[in-house]
């Protein structure tokens, strides 16, 4: 599954495009600069990944992408380029229109974001009202289909359930799904398989990878484990304290880590991350 | 109980206007209470027969009741009754009430059920019916009322921390205790009760209040503290009868009384957001 | 060998209905047996429900089982409450919040009457420079302290207790990989330090090939495969093993 292959350049359409973008946030009297000017790009078709700990400022980054930020914090400075507008220019509405549509989430506990209280069915016809304004049966039809891609089997039972009901891997293929009913052009991971178990972690990523191919879309996969990195990514961003301390193809990472942050984090995952 | 409220705690009360407010009242009520004697310009029970039904004054600034006793006086050690007498029936039920909410929340099951549903049997009960027959039976005296409203108190201090224990029971760092080897009473006395103890003070605290009025309701009818001990509560069963010559004997007891249970309740308010 | 484990059987009853006449029942053991021999490290694998953390709880008699026995060495267990510790998975649950740190590790050290009242600030000190803390953690609260500081405090407190067998349940799992390691390599200093015999359960294969000597392989409640850890890696038997093998690859 490894991906370290170049990427020829001519052929390469620059989806995304972060120019020095800073995030700051207040925690009680403290401001804190959670990013402090961060380059990044993605790739028509690429898998990048976004290596970091806790702390390094990824997951803020990643929010920060489409503006859907806690009340906290605020963009400082930067440009987000995408497909060739600076999305901090946009008005709430042309940014609703991005959100969803261009680009799309999943999060790391897929049960806690979705909505407990609706059937899976519901929630997914919900969201393909939103954006594709289709009528509530063309809507159900349509979220049984997206069912249907991200494999799940036992689909009119998963319809009519509610989140509690499904494992935590089972839910993340929903969220996927959900996640792609609008066919965005960009899909933004965030540690989507940390909490599931190390089976159904393979099972996602295959499931990813394999969607990706078929819809065209490309991955920002943002993860503390280089592993998955190795798995899946043409590039890799290393994160360290707010900052982009290396950028790579995959292979070169691991074969020529430069940073020392870099290097302690394959270090680790010489020790630990692979058997 | 400064400790159950950690340090930085002192900080956040700054931000904590109610909290601020309500110590304030409360703690000039208690000075005036504990300095009672110093306080007062008369001794409380001292007749002035010149000066009967008195309006408010320069000599007397409260005004005299219908047997020239200065008014202000009296509140002061009227307040010495009102404050001892909530805080110690809320006592007497906070305790009762840990106990016996720790015990059913531990140790659930059966002596939950028990528990639990002998706090549901005297919640049926009309607390100042029972604490009035009670008091139609045994002789009203400052010490049964304290007793009598802590025994039918202890309910909600009991179900707060038994909630409270339920949940806290399964959380890992109790087990940890347990794993280390503490004992069951060492586990509910030094981790459960200080980490739950939060909903138990903001109930005692709004219970304080609750007794002050429950015993200047049983005073005004003549059942709680008697004659000649000052009680905002028996102060007031003379504006039954002097309700258009006199207002300053309504006015006065019964401003003390609200401004007492107000205070406590801003006390209850600031310490809510305290524990978060 | 330290502890024999002998059929051990858990089985969870949900009770539905008003009158809690029906009962949902699961399963979480169903008769695992194992020896665990002394200074060594068992790996405990499996995925979520296997019952690897109900099996944890037991040994430490946290939880009682349905049936079966677990047998102590007495040789090497004779205090129990001393000298079979364990270290939880969530560093942010595991310390009590409204104590000092200082008073958390004064807990075991009283318990057990380890030391002195005199001494116990010394040996308190004594602890966290062997978990890597310096001694101004002890004034402190854990609120005050990252994820992984508190997992070496919550160590700290265990090995107070001068244990013989520490059962560690996912201990680094929700730490970063960098702080995994640093922590792994403590829990081999100690184990040689202080003789120890450790339980690791985990669900990372790769944790457990850098530990164990021993691996139980569990799933859904019974033990699917167990091997040297050489073993394992190399010859995995069974189809499940394997697949896990597989997906950490």
């Amino acid at each position: 599954m490894s991906q370290g292959h170049k990427v020829t350049g001519k052929s390469m359409e620059r989806l995304l495009e972060v120019k020095n973008l800073k995030v700051d946030f207040q925690l009680e009297k403290q401001l804190i600069h959670a990013v402090m000017g961060v380059d990044l790009s993605v790739n028509k078709n690429e898998t990048v990944v976004l290596a970091g700990e806790s702390g390094s400022g990824k997951t803020i980054t990643a929010l920060a992408l489409t503006r859907i930020l806690p009340p906290n914090a605020s963009i400082v400075s930067g440009e987000i380029i995408f497909k060739g507008n600076n999305i901090l220019d946009f008005n709430p509405k042309q940014m609703s229109g991005v959100r969803g549509k261009n680009i799309a989430y999943v999060f790391q506990e897929p049960t806690s974001y979705l909505n407990p209280v609706y059937t899976i069915g519901d929630q997914i016809a919900e969201v393909i009202i939103l954006h594709q304004k289709l009528q509530r049966r063309e809507a159900q039809a349509r979220a049984r289909e997206l069912l249907e891609q991200v494999k799940i089997n036992d689909l009119d039972r998963v319809l009519t359930s509610y989140p509690h009901q499904l494992s935590g891997g089972m839910n993340q293929r929903v969220f996927i799904a959900m996640s792609l009913a609008c066919q965005p052009d960009l899909l933004i991971a965030d540690e989507p398989t940390t909490s599931l178990d190390v089976t159904i972690e393979a099972q996602i990523l295959k499931l990813l990878l394999e969607l990706k191919e078929k819809l065209g879309f490309s991955l920002l996969f943002i993860t503390h484990n280089l592993a998955i990195a190795r798995k899946i990514s043409h590039r890799v961003y290393v994160m360290y304290q707010g900052k982009v301390v290396e950028e790579a193809l995959t292979s070169e990472i691991f074969d020529h880590p430069k940073h020392f942050h870099t290097q302690e984090l394959i270090a680790a995952y010489q020790k630990i991350g692979k058997i | 109980m400064l400790m159950l409220i950690r340090g930085s705690a002192i900080n956040e009360m700054r931000k904590n206007p109610y909290l601020i407010v309500g110590i304030i009242i409360i703690g000039i009520l208690s000075l005036a209470a504990i300095l009672a004697p110093l306080v007062s310009p008369y001794d409380p029970s001292l007749i002035d027969s010149q000066g009967l039904l008195m309006p408010p004054s320069p000599k007397h600034w409260l005004g005299t009741d219908s047997l020239g006793r200065d008014l202000f006086s009296r509140l002061v050690y009227g307040s010495r009754i009102s404050l001892s007498i909530g805080i110690i029936a809320m006592g007497i039920a906070t305790f009762l009430g840990l106990l016996l909410g720790a015990w059913a929340g531990f140790y659930g099951k059966f002596s939950d059920t028990l528990i639990m549903r002998f706090a549901d049997i005297m919640l049926c009960f009309p607390t100042f019916f029972l604490i009035l027959a009670v008091v139609a039976i045994l002789e009203p005296s400052i010490y049964n009322i304290m007793i009598i409203i802590g025994l039918t108190s202890w309910m909600g201090p009991a179900r707060l921390i038994r909630g409270e224990i339920l949940s806290l029971k399964e959380r890992e760092f109790i087990q940890a205790e347990r794993a280390l080897g503490a004992t069951d009473a060492r586990i509910i006395i030094r981790h459960l009760i200080p980490n739950a103890i939060g909903p138990v003070l903001v109930n005692a605290t709004l219970g304080i209040a609750g007794a002050i009025l429950l015993e200047s309701g049983l005073s005004f009818l003549g059942l709680g503290v008697q004659p000649p001990i000052p009680s905002w509560g028996n102060i007031l069963i003379e504006s039954k009868s002097t309700l258009g010559i006199a207002w300053w004997i309504t006015l006065f007891p019964g401003l003390a009384i609200l401004v007492t249970i107000l205070g406590f309740n801003f006390i209850a308010e600031g310490l809510k957001k305290v524990i978060g | 060998m330290i502890l024999q484990a002998k059929d051990i059987s858990k089985e969870f009853k949900v009770e539905k209905g008003m009158f809690k006449a029906e009962a949902e029942r699961t399963l979480a053991l169903d008769k695992v047996s194992f020896i665990l021999e002394e200074f060594t490290t068992l790996g405990l694998v499996g995925e979520s429900g296997s019952g690897k953390t109900t099996l944890a709880k037991i040994i430490l008699g946290l939880v009682e089982q349905s049936s079966g026995e677990i047998i102590f060495n007495p040789e090497f267990i004779q205090n129990f409450r001393k000298d079979v510790q364990i270290i939880f998975q969530n560093p942010y649950n595991s310390l009590d919040p409204k104590m000092r740190i200082k008073d958390a590790l004064y807990e075991p050290l009283v318990i057990h009457k380890m030391c002195s009242r005199a001494s116990l600030k010394a040996r308190a000190e004594e602890l966290l420079k062997t978990v890597g803390l310096d001694e101004s953690a002890l004034e402190r609260y854990p609120s005050q302290f990252s994820g992984g500081q508190r997992q070496r405090i919550c160590i700290a407190r265990s090995i107070a207790c001068e244990p013989k067998l520490l059962v560690l349940d996912e201990p680094i799992s929700s730490l970063d990989l960098t702080i995994q390691a640093k922590l792994l390599d403590l829990f081999l200093e100690l184990k040689s330090k202080f003789n120890l015999t450790y339980i690791f359960i985990s669900h990372n294969l790769g944790v457990i090939k850098y530990l164990a000597d021993k691996v139980m392989v569990m799933r859904n409640g019974r033990v699917v495969e167990e091997a040297s850890s050489s073993e394992i890696f190399a010859n995995p038997r069974q189809e499940y093993t394997r697949e896990l093998l597989q997906a950490a690859k």
